[in-house]
């Protein structure tokens, strides 16, 4: 029984890792890793600045102190302001005519002119609103929030003559759609992407082996192919577990509540080890760097694409985790995740003995 | 002019023959393995998508909320048809939100809000399911809404563009906004005083009467579906109307990026596997030059773009003109991955340089046209010209020299900076991508001069940068986007005009005086004053008429009034700007690394010090 230490230290000497160690080195010295970071940093911020953009252009309850003015003329004028004066972020006044309202439109002292007039039972509501600029999208979507209200209203005095009726709405909540974007969509993205970047530095670290022909020195090494691609399987799964841990430890601190951090973890690095095995089978089997490049990028998109529409994909379990609704189920994908991992380096291990490193 | 024909013909015969063996050897390694391995992937997706379907397919949201409620009450079906939502107990205790008999109770925390707001669309659509099956359409549907674009401050209307009938006759179908009178209110409004525009509630395309000949059998003439993202002026239900969102040509739009993606990988390792064991050195030494290599290499990729990005075309219902507009973007793809392959040192940092070039190169031409509709900003994005054109709008020839202009030099002048490093003394060598960059740089170099022309040949490249700073700093406040965008653009424009000058120091090509930095500047600063001028084209699409718009390009003394003096002072005020400014850059340069960067700093505050007595001196 050998004590802690040399254990350790025989840990660190051992062939794999030293070769973990050296590509680990190599990285830092490329600053590749740098730029890898910041990458992903410039997809967080983009989505994130396009998210709320578009948020805010979509969703008029999160555009603070917006005021959308309305002329609304016709005669169900009255029933309509009723509905409207309901609705914030609507400011509706009557007007006597649509000559009146137009003008009022045209010089711009109202975003939007609403004329409801009724006929055959209905009440038909011609809408002008701005034309293409920034604007017109809150306003269309305020005038559909205002026109709904007022359908439901409408509809409900018609209840008599339906087969069904609706259900009545829970009370609107000041809520954000960006809170689930941000666990659909961002946490996953900075979880998988460091996965995707694992596999291709795995791609291109085998395969510059054979394009170089260093491979060829393994004969006077004391190690074999099996130990190499260990190692560059270690270096390259290990990397996106840390980058998760940090995007993780970063959103934490940026205000943003994640459950499940553990498992989250796990989760990625039993992914990472699945995707970086996949990448170095492909490294070892295709013929040049250009096609196993190809073959790996289709391949994740269509483990990625694919994996997105299962339920309890990876994906969907990331976000289940983070928001913290995860179920037994959720623990069981991590747990599946895991153990195909292992199935996947026992799998590698197999090719790598096959695989004659002077046939490329 | 018989000698000049003879070397072009030669030059181009080099050009086929470098492109024919290219080819062949790509076609060469598509071995048998690969393709087997190729139809492994596609059972796996076969497969993953077979699951999918099997299982339901569902969305990322699946089941991120918890409600609880019971078997028997009326939300327990809009909550099974929701995807997000998850059914629990009522009175289990991790339900974020519970309804029962008459109340609602959910937490107070951000999660708890946002269960809530889900439960209610999900409600809403459960709603909008069993008024779509009514039998009483009127009584289902009371209120029918038509929705017009109308230019505000302006007498013209809107185009009206008919695009109600589903089967995408989009373009031209300008349905007369007089033919639909008969449904719009004829409440004496039509006392319009200009002949292009009936009356503001006459028009819009969907009319009731009109929608009704559709063949769907829709119970309310709604445009919802895929006309409606197609059309500008709307009828139908309140829930039909939506906003202007080109949401199906914006997808259509991306088809064409995703090939460039792929192609740059093998493209990108074509190239540096020349400069792998040395192999690019027989084809160095025979009697071509770097040019006719690059282009001879280049060539093939090209081509499979352009014949994927005609296919698409086709396949997407996109004219000549989105050819035309996507053809610059593969270009700049294959430019900027070139210029990163010839100076990657191993295959991993070329697969970040080409993440890079497609993360970038991607988000740029997109997120633009994602406002196509809203903000002429968006025509900086050739994608945009795309959306326009599957959308069935006209593209006017200065538009699409705007959107395409930068693209079209920036890849000429990458592909110029990577071949002046096509040579042993870079390819074979392992430096720092910076390094690599300041080779390439003084590469073009040769005297001082040509430091002006260099700075000339920089403009794409602060074009794209400024017009992505307005797209960034747009969302901002405008008392807060400006200021930030002078600085930003005064600091663009000085890099620019001293990175090449700092390169050739760098280099030992200028002698480190004082007077050489001096010289070196004033040559810069001319040079970027006669490409700024370039920028006029500008003026084409009117963006100076915006404001952001103004403060970018104000200070080139673009679209600047006043009197014949003032004129004269505002064309010649920049040169003195620039050839001041990159002399300061130039004599830091001449010092060392930190010199030059307090230089950088320098200058851009003169820089922005000038814009501002220019912006404010325009406003």
């Amino acid at each position: 029984m050998r004590d802690p230490v040399s254990r350790l230290t025989g840990v660190w000497r051992d062939p794999r890792v030293a070769i973990a160690r050296r590509e680990w080195r190599v990285l830092t010295a490329e600053k590749t890793i740098v730029l890898a970071l910041l990458i992903q940093l410039f997809i967080a911020a983009f989505s994130s600045f396009l998210v709320v953009g578009l948020v805010s252009l979509y969703d008029p309850g999160s555009v603070e102190g917006y005021q959308v003015e309305v002329a609304v003329t016709g005669d169900a004028t009255d029933d309509l302001l009723l509905a409207l004066d309901e609705q914030s972020g609507l400011d509706a006044r009557p007007v006597g005519t649509r000559a009146e309202a137009r003008a009022a439109f045209d010089t711009g002292n109202v975003d939007a002119v609403l004329a409801a007039e009724r006929r055959d039972g209905r009440v038909f509501v011609d809408a002008v609103v701005p034309d293409s600029n920034v604007e017109t999208t809150v306003t269309v979507v305020q005038v559909r929030e205002a026109l709904r209200a007022y359908e439901r209203t409408e509809r409900g005095e018609r209840a008599a003559w339906l087969d069904r009726m609706t259900l009545d709405l829970p009370p609107k909540p000041a809520s954000s759609p960006y809170y689930g974007f941000t666990y659909t969509v961002l946490v996953p993205l900075l979880l998988f992407l460091p996965v995707f970047i694992s596999g291709s530095i795995a791609v291109d670290s085998l395969a510059e082996e054979f394009e170089r022909g260093t491979l060829e020195l393994l004969r006077v090494a004391p190690v074999s192919l099996v130990d190499i691609v260990d190692g560059k399987v270690l270096a390259a799964a290990a990397l996106a577990p840390a980058q998760a841990a940090l995007w993780l430890g970063l959103l934490e601190l940026n205000g943003t509540r994640i459950g499940n951090p553990a498992l989250l973890v796990t989760l990625v690095a039993g992914l990472a080890v699945v995707v970086v095995t996949m990448a170095a089978a492909v490294a070892l089997l295709a013929p040049d760097r250009r096609a196993s490049q190809f073959l790996y990028s289709v391949g994740v998109l269509l483990v990625f694409g694919g994996t997105a529409l299962v339920p309890h994909g990876p994906a969907n379990t990331a976000a289940r985790l983070a928001i913290d609704s995860a179920g037994v189920e959720s623990v069981a994908v991590v747990s599946a995740h895991v153990l195909l991992a292992v199935c996947c380096v026992l799998g590698l291990r197999r090719l790598a003995a096959g695989v004659d490193p002077e046939s490329h | 002019m018989g000698d000049w024909l003879d070397w072009l013909r030669e030059h181009l015969r080099a050009v086929a023959r470098i492109a024919r063996w290219e080819a062949t050897r790509t076609a060469g390694t598509v071995d048998r393995k690969t393709a087997a391995l190729g139809v492994v992937a596609l059972l796996l997706m076969g497969g993953v998508v077979g699951v999918a379907v099997t299982t339901g397919g569902v969305a990322i949201d699946r089941d991120i909320y918890r409600v609880g409620v019971a078997p028997d009450h009326p939300y327990a079906t809009p909550v099974a048809e929701s995807s997000s939502l998850e059914a629990v107990a009522v009175d289990d205790s991790r339900a974020d939100v519970r309804v029962g008999d008459g109340f609602l109770a959910r937490d107070d925390s951000r999660k708890g809000k946002a269960a809530t707001a889900a439960l209610r669309s999900a409600v809403e659509r459960h709603n909008d399911g069993l008024m779509a099956s009514e039998g009483n359409v009127s009584a289902a549907y009371p209120v029918i809404v038509t929705l017009e674009y109308r230019t505000q401050g302006r007498v013209t209307g809107s185009a009206a563009v008919g695009g109600s009938d589903g089967g995408g006759s989009g373009g031209g179908s300008d349905t007369a906004s007089g033919e639909s009178g008969t449904d719009g209110g004829d409440e004496g409004s039509r006392t319009d005083n200009s002949g292009t525009d009936d009356s503001p509630f006459g028009s819009g395309s969907g009319s009731l009467d009109d929608a009704g000949d559709d063949d769907d059998e829709l119970p309310v003439p709604g445009l919802g579906g895929s006309g409606g993202f197609f059309s500008t002026g709307q009828s139908g239900s309140p829930a039909d109307i939506s906003p202007p969102f080109p949401f199906a040509s914006l997808v259509l739009a991306f088809a064409f990026l995703v090939p460039m993606n792929f192609v740059i990988q093998a493209y990108g390792s074509t190239i540096l596997n020349e400069r792998i064991n040395r192999r690019g050195e027989l084809l160095l030494v025979a009697p071509v030059t770097p040019g006719d290599i690059v282009a001879g290499k280049t060539l093939p990729y090209l081509g499979a773009l352009v014949a994927v990005t005609i296919l698409i075309a086709l396949a997407v219902g996109g004219g000549p003109v989105s050819v035309a507009a996507v053809v610059p973007v593969a270009l700049l793809f294959l430019a900027a991955t070139f210029v990163g392959a010839m100076f990657a040192r191993s295959f991993k940092e070329l697969t970040f340089v080409t993440v890079t070039v497609s993360v970038f190169l991607t988000s740029y031409t997109f997120v633009p046209a994602i406002f196509t509709n809203v903000t002429p900003i968006a025509l900086i994005s050739p994608l945009t010209v795309v959306v326009r054109d599957l959308q069935g709008e006209a593209v006017g020839l200065g538009e699409y020299a705007f959107s395409v202009g930068p693209f079209l030099f920036g890849a000429a002048v990458l592909f110029l900076l990577g071949t002046g490093v096509y040579r042993e003394e870079d390819m074979f060598t392992q430096r720092s991508v910076p390094l690599k960059f300041l080779d390439a740089l003084d590469s073009r170099l040769r005297g001082k001069p040509s430091v002006a022309a260099l700075s000339a040949l920089s403009i794409p490249f602060v074009f794209i940068a400024e017009l992505l700073a307005i797209a960034v700093l747009y969302v901002l406040p405008v008392d807060l986007s400006i200021p930030l965008l002078l600085v930003v653009v005064a600091f663009l424009e000085e890099l620019a005009k001293s990175l090449h000058v700092y390169a050739g120091f760098v280099k030992a090509r200028f002698a480190r005086l004082p007077t050489t930095a001096l010289a070196l500047g004033a040559f810069s600063g001319l040079g970027f004053f006669v490409g700024e001028k370039f920028t006029a084209v500008v003026q084409l699409v009117g963006l100076p008429g915006l404001e952001l718009g103004r403060a970018a390009f104000g200070p080139a003394g673009i679209g600047a009034g006043g009197g014949a003096g003032l004129a004269l002072a505002l064309l010649f005020a920049p040169l003195v700007l620039h050839a001041v400014t990159a002399s300061i850059t130039a004599l830091g340069a001449s010092r060392d690394r930190a010199w030059y960067a307090a230089g950088l700093v320098a200058a851009t505050v003169v820089h922005v010090a000038y814009n501002l007595v220019v912006v404010s001196a325009l406003a």
